[in-house]
């Protein structure tokens, strides 16, 4: 992917380069919002990641300007620790995702990535779902794998749907809780992962390939099939 | 206090300026009451010189000019108080009876009356204003009928003395009575900068004096100590939290630290390498979950939040969260029940609300011994609607139930479980944040926490 990244904290940013080099995107730099602004309308980019505080021009305003010129790439918003997290403020401002410092490096990548895609299967108003063998049929509620149906209850459903949406890629625990049970909170103990052991015993227990991955010090992935 | 300070004050000032205000006033009343007391007076001499005008055009259509030269002689004689004046001029203008030398030089106005300055025959005193009229007799005859306004004058200058004294009065008083009120106003307003200096030089303990009328300062200054009781339990609370982050957050990082440490020092593997670095993360994102609820605590302790409150249905809270941890619940053999009732609305922060209920749930099934029982209820009371979590589990001790909900206080018993010691202050905050009762009640065995929210207003 070819991300755009807007950050004043110049460690910060170099670390983060680095780290989503290493993953194989290209990354383009900009100190300031003014800078960052002229990058992003140069254009090239899937995903924008820009810092709210940032000198020259706010962040938002950034993003805001872009918008209005009718630049539609996903923008990944970044907020100090210190700042009231309005979530709201920059998602209204156009962001289309909001992330407080300090965060975890993986669910920066889990959540650009998400937003990369989400571009690609917007348009698409799927009625069915499909990861190797398992099918979801999204208009009669049904999962099947190798053509056996499985007995999920609704947020189960919601669960494996997300993971299938995102197959092949890493979602956070954070992520779950805000797009499976649409709250954003902190969860403090081990309950996103009992949920999914309960949806691994449904969905992988009697099939020889375990779908449900767990991706270490980030969160899950359903495997994809190529 | 210098005394040009003292001048300078607003009370003074306006003192001043009442006096200003009240010495024009009072000027223009005795200006208008010595106008219309001289207007009445005239009119009263021109009463009398009517009357008397017309007894002398009776007496010289009876007996003719020497008739009414006679009677004119015999009323000056008879004059008591001395302020007749006539005139009888033949027509060769020779005076034939009178007390005044001539003819005054000013021209009468048309209906006879003239008003002239004239020395009276017979008379020692100095030349007086008089009043009178001019009556044209057949043949020639001239005839002046008048007063002397004496009294017009004595009432004037009554008048003006009692102005000059009331005014003078006024001003003396009114001045010292500005000094005395602006003294004492300065005095106060003094004590209050005095107040104020103290505390910007560090002395957050100092207060304003109340002077124990419930006056206006009074009032003032009884806000202003409620305003410092406040920032003085602010600052408090801000440094036991910054206290406890250094504390609860240097053991943490300590920890981090001396396992990168570890690593690097012995001739490890990568494969240690990398279990320690995963450490590491883990041993990090603890820490950011620290961070976060203490932030999230910030958050609604400032009330940065009430612009996101929106009407909710907390049974709908109640059951996310229930079926949230009901797994875990299962994992301890568990009975985690959920008893709410339909359509219930309170005004709150939804995510706020949730991780407050999650965060009280993660406690029961932390500490709730396996097979035991919680259950999450919603129920309507009175006006309002409780928001309870109940468990089965060892509860907390009287002695400790306000201390739980202190920032990272945890209870012994629970010092080697997992957590920060955040969860029941975000609780208490955040109920404070939706002017809720938060009571830690006995379940027997067990505890009963209760969040009982108020009826919902329109005003939000």
């Amino acid at each position: 992917m070819r991300i755009l990244l807007i950050e004043d904290d110049l460690e910060a940013a170099a670390t983060m380069v680095r780290g989503l080099k290493e993953l194989g995107h290209s990354v383009e730099h900009a100190a300031t919002g003014t800078d960052g602004l002229a990058l992003a309308q140069r254009g090239g980019h899937d995903v924008w990641i820009v810092d709210r505080m940032l000198p020259g021009m706010d962040g938002l305003a950034v993003i805001g300007a872009l918008r209005a010129k009718g630049v539609r790439i996903p923008a990944l918003v970044l907020s100090a620790l210190g700042k009231v997290d309005d979530r709201v403020e920059g998602l209204k401002a156009g962001g289309d995702d909001y992330l407080v410092k300090p965060y975890a490096f993986a669910e920066l990548v889990a959540r650009i990535e998400a937003l990369g895609r989400r571009l690609g299967t917007e348009a698409a108003q799927e009625t069915k779902l499909k990861a190797e063998d398992l099918e979801m049929d999204l208009l009669t509620r049904t999962v099947t794998r190798g053509g056996k149906d499985l007995d999920l209850q609704p947020r189960e459903f919601r669960l494996l749907e997300y993971l299938m949406r995102n197959a092949g890629q890493v979602v956070t625990r954070t992520m779950l809780l805000e797009n499976v049970w649409e709250y954003h909170f902190d969860p403090q103990t081990n309950l996103i992962d009992v949920h999914i052991s309960r949806l691994r015993q449904k969905v992988d227990k009697d099939f020889k390939v375990s779908l449900i991955q767990t991706v270490r010090g980030s969160g899950y992935m359903l495997r994809a099939s190529v | 206090m210098r005394p040009s300070e003292l001048l300078r004050t607003t009370s003074f000032r306006l003192a001043v300026s009442y006096l200003a205000v009240f010495i024009v006033s009072s000027a223009a009343v005795a200006a208008f009451v010595s106008w219309s007391a001289a207007l009445l007076i005239e009119h009263q001499v021109q009463d009398v010189v009517d009357l008397e005008a017309g007894g002398l055009s009776d007496r010289y259509r009876e007996h003719g000019v020497s008739g009414l030269a006679e009677m004119i002689s015999e009323r000056l004689r008879q004059d008591s108080d001395r302020r007749s004046v006539y005139l009888l001029l033949g027509p060769d203008g020779i005076r034939l009876a009178g007390n005044l030398y001539g003819w005054p030089s000013r021209q009468a106005e048309a209906d006879g009356w003239v008003k002239f300055t004239a020395e009276r025959i017979g008379d020692r005193l100095p030349a007086a204003e008089v009043m009178a009229r001019a009556y044209s007799l057949p043949e020639g005859y001239d005839l002046m009928v008048g007063r002397v306004l004496i009294d017009a004058k004595r009432v004037d200058k009554a008048i003006n003395r009692a102005l000059v004294w009331g005014l003078g009065f006024t001003i003396i008083l009114g001045m010292l009575g500005a000094f005395i009120s602006a003294r004492q106003l300065v005095q106060r307003v003094d004590s209050m900068s005095k107040t104020a200096h103290s505390i910007i030089s560090g002395d957050m303990k100092s207060r304003m004096e109340l002077s124990g009328s419930r006056d206006e300062f009074d009032r003032l200054a009884q806000s202003f100590n409620e305003m410092m009781d406040e920032i003085e339990r602010l600052v408090e609370s801000i440094r036991t939290v910054t206290d406890n982050i250094a504390h609860d957050l240097r053991t943490p990082l300590t920890r981090l630290r001396s396992r990168i440490d570890v690593a690097l020092l012995e001739d490890t593997g990568a494969k240690e390498l990398r279990e320690a670095m995963e450490a590491a993360i883990q041993d990090a994102d603890r820490l950011l979950g620290t961070f976060n609820a203490v932030l999230a605590i910030s958050q609604a302790e400032s009330g940065a939040r009430l612009n996101r409150f929106e009407v909710l249905d907390p049974s709908v809270l109640a059951q996310d969260v229930a079926e949230l941890y009901e797994p875990l619940a299962q994992e301890k053999n568990q009975v985690l029940s959920v008893r709410v009732e339909k359509a219930l609305k309170i005004s709150g922060d939804r995510h706020l609300l949730f991780q407050t209920l999650a965060n009280v749930v993660d406690n029961s099934v932390k500490y709730t011994p396996c097979g035991g029982h919680i259950e999450i209820s919603a129920v309507k009371s009175g006006d309002g609607v409780v928001v309870a979590v109940a468990d089965s589990g060892p509860g907390i001790p009287h002695s400790e139930r306000e201390r739980v909900l202190e920032r990272f206080v945890r209870l012994d018993a629970t010092r080697t479980s997992p957590g920060n010691g955040l969860g029941l202050s975000l609780v208490r905050a955040v109920a404070d944040l939706h002017g809720a009762d938060l009571s830690l009640e006995d379940n027997d065995p067990g505890l009963r926490l209760s969040l009982t929210f108020p009826k919902l207003t329109n005003a939000r």
